[in-house]
């Protein structure tokens, strides 16, 4: 990686290369999603004290993935990794009932700020193979979700651990970035 | 009457036709006084010309201990008026400490003495100042910090910017400010001693990532992502002149030795070479078929040397800005490239894991160091010339031996991968900045 990576990596570029925003509050479950989707191990996962970036390729496209940490002293520093950013995923621990008015607050604050207008939002309600995990539609209401205007935006049942569902994010990303990325720029 | 820093830029170019000029120019200037430059070995004249206070530098860059001192003596005082047959004595005592300092064997084991974990977000890099009493380290966190380097103590918080700190410098060698490049779109000058900030340099429309101050530490120079360079100021903070010739993002950027000149690299896959008194484009170094990641002028600034994604590091004469060499041989993107002090090494270093020594006027590969287990992103000398510091991707530095390639200790310890590393002047203390969110002294 190198710093100079991290720069190269920073710029969007022109055609078949995507920038990826992971975010979500602590404990979503977001490094285990990018692990997943790079094919990695997943067994011992430790919080995220900055950053991690995976570049994947899938679909004809490189993906550049961006996974923040999402503990409360970090979350003022999300918006270094705003610029370029071709789609935002935000992670929900579906479980984690007690947290949704939090997890809520923050994805509305992402989705006010300027540097990601209409940068289309994948939800990922994780963690859905704990028994107390709830529904997408649940989500959706408790989260005002509905609410949501200027961005193209899908919730996505998953879980992490066993991969289910996580492709199926994936590819309404990438119906939305086809028809989405040309446009811009 | 030894000093030791050395902040001399006015380098004195002997000539061999100068012998008739120097009749008339040694009845115009009068000798004050010496000071010695260790790294790389030099004696500078400080004199009175025309009531001004001037200096003018001897280098030394080929001295070596076993050289013999007296005939250095007699070239010195053969091409240079200022040195005349009573002053050839105390030369000598110059060129003996030299030779002095020029022998001592390096066996210097480096230890871990302190992690130092303030910064909350990763670390971009790291810089001493030129007496090694104190660094500074950039940060993820929008803070640069400055440390004191005796007791590991931080010794102020440089807050302001509203994102990632990731280009930083101290004006050396004077040390009293630093500069601070921000993927915020400004570079700010502080001060070292109380942290306060003098400027904020506006104009750039995309992230800083490459900053220097010229030796003389009146401007500095700041490349972008958004494919501009910018001269700066320092005294008014107004913007001198903006360089604007690049396709692509600047991210490498230095000035040479004496101060008039300014390179920058360019993921345009070029190197332009700038006037920086007229702003003028002096060469454009084209060869390179991918993207640069370094650009470096040699000590007497004769040549340039770039490396770049396409694998090789080449070679320029820099007052022609022909390629005259290209160094082939690593297997995948040369990440970073470097002179030695007196410029007779080239070092490359190489996301294949491994890193080179070549000899910088044959071109010769002279080591390969392997052992690193990832790609190898930074590579530095030592001011004395006889250990290679590597900052790798698997988690550690590595010190080598430039001669026989071996490497001679593993510097373990930090969690994640290291983003940037630096010597001190004195060449017995080593910072390292990492992803795992910390700074490392080692000494």
């Amino acid at each position: 990686m190198g710093l100079l990576s991290l720069l190269r990596k920073l710029k969007s570029s022109p055609d078949k290369e995507l920038r990826i925003l992971l975010l979500g509050l602590d404990n979503a479950g977001k490094t285990t999603i990018l692990k997943h989707l790079a094919s990695e191990d997943i067994s011992h996962i430790m919080p995220t004290q900055g950053f991690n970036i995976k570049s994947v390729s899938s679909d004809g496209f490189k993906l550049n993935v961006w996974d923040i940490g999402g503990q409360r002293n970090i979350r003022p520093y999300w918006r270094n990794y705003f610029e370029n950013t071709d789609i935002l995923v935000y992670v929900i621990d579906s479980a984690d009932q007690k947290r949704f008015e939090e997890t809520g607050a923050e994805l509305g604050e992402l989705l006010e700020e300027e540097k990601l207008g209409g940068v289309p939002v994948l939800i990922y309600a994780n963690k859905q193979d704990l028994f107390n995990a709830s529904s997408p539609g649940e989500i959706s209401e408790g989260l005002d979700l509905s609410q949501i205007r200027d961005h193209a935006w899908q919730i996505q049942p998953c879980s992490a651990i066993t991969g289910e569902g996580v492709r199926e994010g994936m590819d309404w990303v990438f119906k939305n970035i086809k028809s989405g990325k040309g446009k811009k720029k | 009457m030894l000093h030791d820093p050395a902040s001399f830029c006015s380098i004195f170019h002997w000539s061999t036709n100068s012998a008739i000029l120097n009749v008339w120019v040694a009845t115009k200037m009068k000798l004050k006084r010496f000071l010695l430059r260790y790294y790389p070995p030099g004696i500078i004249l400080e004199y009175e010309q025309g009531g001004l206070l001037k200096t003018k530098s001897i280098d030394l860059l080929d001295l070596k201990a076993e050289t013999d001192a007296d005939a250095v003596v007699d070239e010195i005082s053969r091409k240079e008026p200022l040195i005349t047959s009573s002053k050839a004595e105390q030369v000598k005592k110059l060129v003996l400490r030299l030779q002095e300092k020029l022998g001592q064997t390096d066996d210097h084991h480096f230890y871990l003495f302190k992690v130092l974990r303030a910064h909350i977000l990763p670390l971009t890099n790291v810089a001493f100042n030129k007496s090694g009493s104190s660094f500074i380290t950039g940060s993820y966190d929008r803070t640069c910090k400055v440390w004191d380097t005796a007791s590991g103590e931080e010794l102020h918080t440089l807050e302001g910017h509203r994102n990632v700190v990731y280009a930083i410098s101290f004006n050396n060698p004077y040390g009293d400010k630093i500069a601070t490049g921000s993927f915020d779109k400004t570079c700010k000058l502080w001060s070292s001693d109380t942290g306060k900030c003098y400027h904020t340099f506006r104009g750039h429309t995309a992230e800083i990532v490459c900053l220097s101050f010229n030796p003389q530490s009146t401007v500095i120079a700041t490349g972008s992502m958004d494919t501009t360079a910018k001269l700066w100021d320092i005294q008014t903070g107004v913007e001198i002149c903006s360089l604007g010739a690049h396709s692509a993002e600047i991210i490498s950027l230095a000035f040479n030795t004496t101060g008039n000149q300014l390179l920058t690299g360019s993921f345009d896959h070029t190197v332009q070479l700038w006037d920086v008194n007229t702003g003028k484009k002096i060469h454009t170094l084209i060869g390179h078929k991918a993207e640069i990641s370094s650009a470096q002028f040699n000590w007497d600034c004769s040549l340039v040397a770039t490396g770049s994604m396409d694998k090789t590091c080449k070679i320029w004469d820099a007052a022609s800005g022909q390629c005259i060499g290209t160094l082939k041989g690593h297997d995948d993107e040369v990440l970073d490239v470097c002179f030695d002090y007196t410029g007779q090494y080239l070092l490359t270093a190489s996301a294949d894991g491994t890193a080179r020594v070549y000899n910088a006027i044959s071109q010769n590969l002279v080591a390969k160091l392997h052992g690193h287990e990832g790609e190898i992103s930074k590579i530095t000398f030592n001011p004395q010339g006889n250990t290679i510091l590597t900052a790798s991707s698997d988690k550690t530095a590595r010190l080598w031996d430039p001669e026989s390639g071996e490497c001679k200790q593993v510097l373990e310890g930090h969690t994640d991968e290291i983003f940037s590393c630096a010597f001190n002047y004195e060449g017995n203390t080593i910072i390292t900045g990492s992803k795992d969110n910390t700074c490392r002294i080692w000494r």
